[in-house]
């Protein structure tokens, strides 16, 4: 859309904008509520008055004279699990997607005289006073009274249950983020009973949330919302078995799957860096062997003469004149084989390698060997003297040159592998700390409840009205495998990260948004077979304008109970 | 770039609202000192959106009509009572421009475009300038535009557009500089 622009329009004075104020305009129009009139709350309690009114004469009319003798009297029971929807299931504010499965409630039976404290499998308490109940024209009732209890935690629960999650405040729609939601009805043979006028039942449900920014809503099934009933109050002493409370004390190891690998990654990383540190080394200049010091002959011994291969020996290669002395060891040496002309002189290394040599001497068919060490004669001596301190002074500055360059790679080795231990040092004490944050808020979270009374039965969640996840975003069209749009209406995202059911309303979904650092999924369902887009395709998910095909599984598992579809989708 | 201070209530400043929300909540009549205090900047929101002056007027008075039809379903997030009007003034607005009752506007102070321009760091401004310009009335989707809107012509806080835009601080500061990266990219071929 092509828009106007203006550039540099006058200013308005606030002068001139407060002579336009008109707040008595305003009120003048307040109506109250922006409902159509059908929706209004003396429209609906009208109808809600009329409906009352049949519904009691019908009772009245059918009720067998039975129903008037009260049962014989019993405190409060063991509960007892039934897998009966609720009572308002039927109406199309609550719609549970799939048919096989529902939360089931939790049947107790309490004497109305009496009242007591109700035990929920979750370590939630109800407070039941005295005389709590009253029959539908508000007459006091005496006896067992049944009470039906469920709770809803996780987005599998709010999911099965079909009970809406968002908010309408003023025409923004919100995602609730709950800290805890249930459901209490009371029966009394059979009927529905309500909670007697000026009393109320205390609930203190468990919840692993502590945080304060939840309101507690009603759900009006009638206006489709939820009603907001102001803050619920948060206990963080409640004492209470934890691992009672299904889900919320799951201890970690101190380091996962996923962190080890991180740390092999930079141990393999250090691995790298120590091959580094070699190969450069090993490419350094060497030096060439350390010069011999020339050692003068001495007068006494006579010496003898030996051509020597240059390559062979290469420290003694620098000199001229290079003479061979016989050493102290060779005891058997006899000086007169100094007069001997030899068929065969070889050398060859001695013991102490660039020290002295292993001579050997031949002779017809004997094989003489001695120890022999090289020597230097007058003027040859002084030459090799002059070569030897040339020579030296090179080896030493190459020598030190390679040990500095050897050291600045040690050192710099040193650093990284510093470093990296550093890295995984750091991240040690980040899982540490993460770890120690998520045991904190599971000691916390074990003794949180959250605490609020209710004036009448139905559903009541301890809520925050949040937003869709943001991150990426994009329009997306859900598919079945062949190709084939799903024709789905409520199309559920769940971020494992949220006690969120955050649902979109049509397909193709638009500005369909998620947080790509989360486990995500989508449910949805088509003529009552659940499909759902697996975690791992939430990868593929990019955000470039177009139009998304988003490939959904049929789930083939039938699941009996909600346990059952939380094990598939590892809740 | 100067923002503007007014929307960072104290805790204290936002009981008090709240007090006064509650009160007007039984009484719509005390509803007027909240309309007193931000009838102004909810008419500057509109304004700056809008070319006429009067549909300006009329809708800022929907918008506080809106507000109070729905004061009792308002509940306190701990966010300025402001940040509550401006989402219900951003939803009018799309109506307006919806319905095709109003011409979607953009008003723009020069001075302001310097702002963007020294922000994307390039100093050959007076080159840029009507580029920008162009581009701000013509190329940028809404959303984007709302981003320049507020940080730019409004000097708002990247707190409050997140409060108004219902998104994190975080995303509105990301989102922000992805628009200025945008424009960088766009003029750079100059």
């Amino acid at each position: 859309m092509k828009r106007k622009i203006n550039i540099n329009r006058p200013e308005i004075s606030t002068d001139e904008i407060t002579k336009q104020k008109d707040f008595d305009n305003v009120l003048k129009h307040h109506t109250g509520a922006t409902k159509p009139f059908f929706k209004k709350p003396i429209f609906l309690s009208s109808v809600l008055v009329t409906v009352a009114a049949i519904v009691t004469t019908v009772v009245l009319l059918t009720k067998s004279p039975s129903n008037n003798h009260p049962p014989e009297l019993a405190e409060v029971q063991q509960p007892s699990i039934i897998n009966e929807q609720s009572s308002i299931i039927n109406h199309p504010c609550i719609n549970p997607p799939l048919k096989e499965i529902n939360i089931p409630f939790t049947s107790f039976k309490v004497t109305a005289e009496k009242g007591g404290t109700l035990d929920f499998k979750t370590g939630s308490k109800l407070i039941i006073p005295k005389n709590a109940f009253a029959d539908a024209q508000g007459k006091p009732l005496t006896g067992e009274i049944e009470l039906r209890y469920r709770e809803f935690h996780d987005a599998a629960d709010f999911f099965v249950s079909g009970i809406p999650m968002t908010y309408d405040s003023a025409g923004n729609k919100y995602q609730f983020e709950s800290a805890g939601m249930m459901e209490m009805q009371g029966y009394k043979d059979g009927e529905k009973v309500t909670i007697a006028k000026g009393k109320s039942i205390a609930i203190e449900m468990a919840s692993p949330q502590k945080g304060t920014e939840y309101n507690l809503y009603k759900l009006d099934t009638a206006h489709n919302n939820w009603s907001c009933l102001g803050k619920d109050k948060v206990t963080k002493e409640q004492k209470q078995n934890g691992s009672g409370v299904a889900g919320f004390g799951n201890e970690q190891p101190l380091v996962t799957t996923e962190q080890r690998q991180e740390l092999q990654k930079i141990e393999t990383k250090k691995e790298v860096v120590v091959k580094e540190k070699e190969t450069r080394i090993a490419a350094l200049p060497k030096p060439a062997p350390e010069p011999r010091k020339p050692v003068l002959a001495k007068n006494d011994k006579r010496t003898f003469d030996i051509a020597v291969e240059d390559k062979e020996f290469p420290e003694l290669d620098i000199y001229k004149g290079v003479l061979f002395e016989i050493g102290q060891e060779n005891k058997d040496f006899n000086p007169a084989y100094y007069d001997i002309t030899w068929d065969d002189a070889s050398l060859k290394d001695g013991p102490k390698k660039g020290i002295n040599y292993a001579l050997t001497l031949k002779k017809g068919l004997k094989t003489y060997g001695f120890i022999v060490y090289p020597v230097f004669e007058g003027k040859d001596y002084e030459s090799a003297q002059k070569t030897y301190q040339d020579k030296f002074s090179k080896y030493t500055a190459t020598l030190d040159k390679r040990k500095a360059d050897e050291k600045r790679i040690e050192e710099e080795y040193q650093a990284r592998i510093i470093a990296f231990n550093k890295q995984q040092e750091d991240l040690m004490q980040e899982w540490k700390k993460q770890q120690a944050e998520r045991f904190k808020q599971m000691e916390v979270q074990d003794k949180v409840s959250r605490l609020f009374s209710i004036a009448s039965f139905g559903i009541y969640n301890s809520d925050c009205p949040k937003s869709y996840p943001q991150g990426v975003l994009c329009t997306a069209t859900l598919i079945d495998k062949k190709n084939v749009p799903l024709d789905c209406y409520n199309i559920y995202l769940v971020d494992k990260a949220r006690t969120a059911l955050f649902t979109y309303y049509k397909n193709p979904v638009e500005k369909f948004t998620f947080n790509p650092k989360s486990t995500n999924m989508l449910w949805t369902v088509v003529n009552g077979e659940l499909y759902w887009l697996k975690p791992e395709e939430f990868k593929d998910i990019k955000e470039n304008g177009k139009v998304m095909n988003l490939v959904l599984d049929k789930v083939e598992e039938k699941f009996t109970t909600v346990e059952d579809l939380k094990a598939f989708f590892h809740f | 770039m100067a923002e503007n201070k007014k929307y960072h209530l104290s805790e204290k400043g936002i009981a008090y609202e709240q007090e006064r929300i509650e009160a007007a909540k039984k009484n719509p009549a005390l509803f007027s000192e909240l309309y007193d205090k931000y009838f102004e900047p909810v008419f500057r929101y509109m304004f700056q959106r809008l070319d006429d002056k009067e549909q300006a007027f009329d809708s800022t008075q929907q918008v506080f009509l809106i507000a109070m039809n729905n004061l009792p379903k308002y509940e306190n997030r701990g966010l300025p009572f402001s940040s509550w009007l401006f989402r219900i003034a951003k939803n009018e607005l799309s109506e307006l421009f919806k319905k095709e009752k109003a011409k979607r506007t953009v008003n723009i102070d020069s001075v302001k475009i310097y702002d963007i321009i020294e922000e994307i760091q390039e100093t050959k401004i007076d080159k840029y300038h009507d580029k920008i310009v162009s581009i701000i009335g013509e190329e940028l989707n809404e959303d984007d535009l709302q981003l320049i809107e507020m940080r730019f012509f409004e000097n708002r806080s990247f707190r409050e557009m997140a409060d108004i835009l219902d998104i994190t601080e975080n995303n509105a500061k990301v989102k922000t500089y992805r628009v200025l990266d945008k424009l960088r990219q766009v003029i750079k071929p100059i």
